[in-house]
């Protein structure tokens, strides 16, 4: 398997088959075309995006179910034929794509990008970030402890 | 800010360079073509809303991953789906 150098977990080992392919990068970032997708088991269920060509570029996301268990994708035509879905029908997390929110840090604590999850479709790998310009949710989506945790 | 109406097919000019042109008019939507110099970006907002997004959110210090890791370990509880 080959190796891939990163800041931030050193070496790993990938397996070229499961290499997420962004035909068009990410917006700020439209020449990284190539991604890992990778996970720990002691941080479940972060998912880190791993730059395949840039060492130093890696988000780190939450798959958007996790955040909002009834989240719902919308996603323009153009963005399913970029990689590869079916445009008239509906796209279900899970069985057709992974759909992760990008996380930031700020002063406040972290934030999810709901408004543009990052779609990876599970049959071919091709991904995008599909910004959906009329989304009913937010780019700073304040992430907060359950209330269960509060209550007890 | 500027309000003008224009019919479709019509054009608003910017500056000398700058072509704005209302190709359609849709129910909720229009289409609205651009002619601008290459080294003008042109972008929906929510386009540079994400692009400024994902710049803060690249983590290119250990400093800022690691803060984020502790930020998170005591937000997530379920790792159901």
């Amino acid at each position: 398997m080959p190796c891939l150098n990163t800041n931030y977990f050193g070496s790993i080992s990938f397996d070229p088959q499961a290499v997420i392919e962004f035909p068009r990068g990410l917006p700020g970032f439209d020449d990284r075309r190539r991604f890992v997708a990778v996970q720990f088991e002691d941080s479940r269920p972060l998912v880190f995006l791993q730059s395949i060509e840039d060492p130093g570029l890696c988000f780190i996301t939450l798959p958007v179910l996790a955040i909002d268990a009834r989240y719902r994708l919308g996603m323009s035509s153009e963005d399913k034929e970029l990689v590869g879905l079916p445009v008239s029908r509906k796209i279900q997390i899970g069985a057709d794509v992974m759909c992760l929110a990008v996380l930031s840090i700020r002063e406040t604590g972290p934030t999810a990008n709901l408004m543009a999850p990052v779609v990876i479709n599970l049959h071919n790998y091709k991904a995008v970030q599909a910004v959906d310009t009329e989304s009913r949710y937010s780019h700073q989506h304040v992430l907060v402890p359950e209330k269960a945790a509060l209550c007890s | 800010m500027l309000m003008m109406a224009r019919r479709e097919g019509e054009t608003i000019l910017i500056g000398d360079d700058i072509e704005v042109v209302i190709a359609h008019i849709g129910r909720s939507r229009v289409k609205v073509g651009i002619r601008a110099p290459r080294e003008l970006a042109v972008m929906a907002r929510e386009v540079k809303l994400v692009r400024d997004e994902n710049l803060a959110a690249s983590t290119r210090s250990d400093k800022a991953f690691s803060r984020l890791l502790r930020h998170l370990r005591p937000t997530i509880s379920s790792p159901r789906g």
